[in-house]
């Protein structure tokens, strides 16, 4: 089982971040599963376009890039642009509402949240907008388990006990949906 | 049990991890995209370790102090990509010549010259094999995997050590920023290769920095040792370490400098086969260009195609041996690499068997894609 995961969207937004903890849960807290990140990697800077893709497997992962994804997340119009074209009709589609005016007619299982307006209204925090969409992912993928993730975000975030539950409610705010 | 630790990281971290398992302690540098992390971790982890840590004004003196610390008996290293990589030769023949371990990380980018500082290439393999001027032969280790980053660096050291010669690690921009599984072994001690040391009480006298009599180097006590004064010269010398330029002894060093090297491949080369066994049509590659190549042979497999991979993961010197049973095994080869054909020339070089050798090659700074790896072979 093969799940092939693009974070999109413009810097800043925690993309690379929130692909970390996708990660750091599948390879270091779940049984025999391995993942890569790849992040675009130029001279963006904040508020331009960026993404991360991760894959995760039960087997060991030859190319990493991903060409087609089977989740995407896109929280800046650029982002969805960018890979519209590239949906195929199984690709579950994660979009901000408000940032996001979905293609008409495009291939692809839309799925839109207002992620960062929850963010500010039911966190309280506007930088888990993408672990909102996180939990989300996770609950409608059966992917990763919470305790994998909380894991992981113990393991990134190690001291730092406030930015740790922040997440812990967005995650499962997103899991709630 | 050896200690064991499971990380998610970036090759280039992964690489500071096995400089300090493998005992470097020395770090001169100047940072350069996209090998910078190295220069950051090193930066961070030697202090912890006892090391040291220089940031120098470029790399010309960054070698220089590469090579000065490891004739003071540190393990050494540095990371650069490919501007960097070309002010380091100079240096880097100094340390051919005078037979000084230190390992060089070139983590490849698009080039030449500043070229696109951000992108991947695999286009440094020759100026590794041949960026030195003179009569010489080099070991390069080319990574393809986190988890290589970390246990074939603890590898290059120890050649480095073993031959006592600057040992290349040519990684490359998608290896280097690539995140994902890594489980790193402590090594044991018996695992670890440092330099031979005189036998004790050796006096000045019997003492001989240099051996050109067998493919194996001599001892190498650090400089500024109480007993031994070690000698050392760019300029070609004699087993004193003194200035040699006679005919019969400028001939046995430059062959000594290359035989301890090519003499010793089945010791040093290290290749991986995959799906090679039944294999009609095979890939030979390299680096980065292997996990495309892999992806590649799983969706030829799954079309009936018997495909296989053979992976080198010592680029310089060849593993000639095992290139030359690919070529002779199947009728169809294709070389997918991140460069016009550097890897290419050379598997043509072994081609006595009449086999096709197709290239696919992708230079515009993305990783080449397993379906132009099956292009290149279903064009022909």
């Amino acid at each position: 089982m093969k799940t092939q995961i693009v974070l999109s969207g413009v810097g800043g937004q925690g993309l690379i971040s929130t692909g970390e903890i996708l990660g750091l849960a599948a390879s270091l807290f779940e049984e025999d599963m391995y993942a890569t990140l790849t992040a675009s990697y130029g001279s963006e800077t904040r508020g331009t376009f960026t993404k991360t893709d991760v894959i995760i497997s039960d087997q060991p992962i030859g190319y990493p890039n991903i060409d087609t994804p089977d989740v995407i997340l896109c929280l800046a119009q650029v982002a969805y642009d960018r890979y519209v074209d590239k949906f195929h009709d199984d690709t579950e589609v994660y979009y901000d509402t408000d940032m996001v005016t979905p293609k008409e007619g495009a291939k692809g299982d839309h799925i839109g949240f207002p992620f960062r307006t929850m963010s500010i209204e039911k966190v309280g925090n506007i930088q888990t907008a993408n672990t909102i969409a996180l939990g989300l992912i996770m609950k409608r993928q059966g992917l990763l388990h919470k305790e994998s993730v909380m894991k992981a975000f113990a393991h990134r975030f190690a001291g730092k006990d406030k930015v740790i539950a922040v997440n812990e409610k967005a995650l499962d705010l997103g899991l709630s949906l | 049990m050896a200690k064991s630790v499971k990380k998610f990281i970036e090759g280039n971290d992964a690489v500071v991890d096995g400089a300090i398992a493998a005992g470097a302690r020395f770090y001169a540098g100047y940072p350069i995209s996209p090998s910078s992390e190295i220069a950051e971790g090193a930066a961070k982890e030697l202090p912890r370790h006892g090391g040291l840590y220089i940031q120098m004004e470029d790399e010309i003196s960054s070698m220089a102090a590469l090579l000065g610390a490891s004739l003071a008996g540190k393990k050494s290293f540095t990371a650069t990509s490919g501007p960097g990589f070309s002010l380091m030769q100079e240096n880097l023949g100094l340390g051919i010549m005078s037979e000084i371990p230190c390992v060089i990380f070139d983590v490849q980018r698009s080039g030449p010259s500043t070229g696109a500082a951000t992108k991947p290439a695999q286009a440094d393999i020759m100026q590794a094999r041949y960026g030195v001027h003179g009569d010489h032969s080099i070991i390069a280790i080319s990574p393809s995997s986190v988890q290589d980053c970390y246990d074939l660096t603890i590898t290059a050291f120890n050649l480095a050590e073993k031959y006592r010669t600057p040992v290349l690690f040519m990684a490359d921009e998608v290896i280097g920023h690539l995140r994902e599984t890594v489980t790193e072994v402590e090594p044991t001690p018996d695992q670890i290769f440092n330099r031979v040391q005189p036998a004790p009480g050796t006096t000045q006298a019997e003492f001989r920095p240099y051996n050109y009599s067998t493919n194996m180097p001599a001892p190498m006590p650090p400089v500024g040792n109480p007993t031994l004064l070690m000698r050392t010269t760019g300029s070609t010398h004699d087993e004193k370490g003194e200035f040699g330029p006679g005919p019969d002894n400028i001939n046995r060093v430059t062959h000594y400098l290359t035989d301890k090297i090519e003499k010793n491949v089945d010791d040093i080369t290290i290749t991986r086969r995959y799906q090679l066994e039944d294999a009609e049509v095979a890939f030979i590659t390299f680096g980065c260009s292997v996990r495309s190549t892999i992806t590649a042979v799983d969706m030829l497999r799954a079309k009936g195609v018997k495909a296989g991979m053979l992976q080198v993961v010592t680029v310089w010197p060849l593993p000639e041996k095992e290139i030359r049973e690919v070529l002779r095994q199947v009728k169809t080869v294709v070389v997918p690499e991140m460069n016009l054909g550097q890897l290419a020339g050379e598997v043509r070089k072994f081609n006595d068997y009449g086999c096709k050798v197709l290239q696919a090659n992708r230079t515009d700074g993305v990783l080449i894609t397993p379906q132009q790896i099956i292009s290149a072979l279903e064009e022909e």
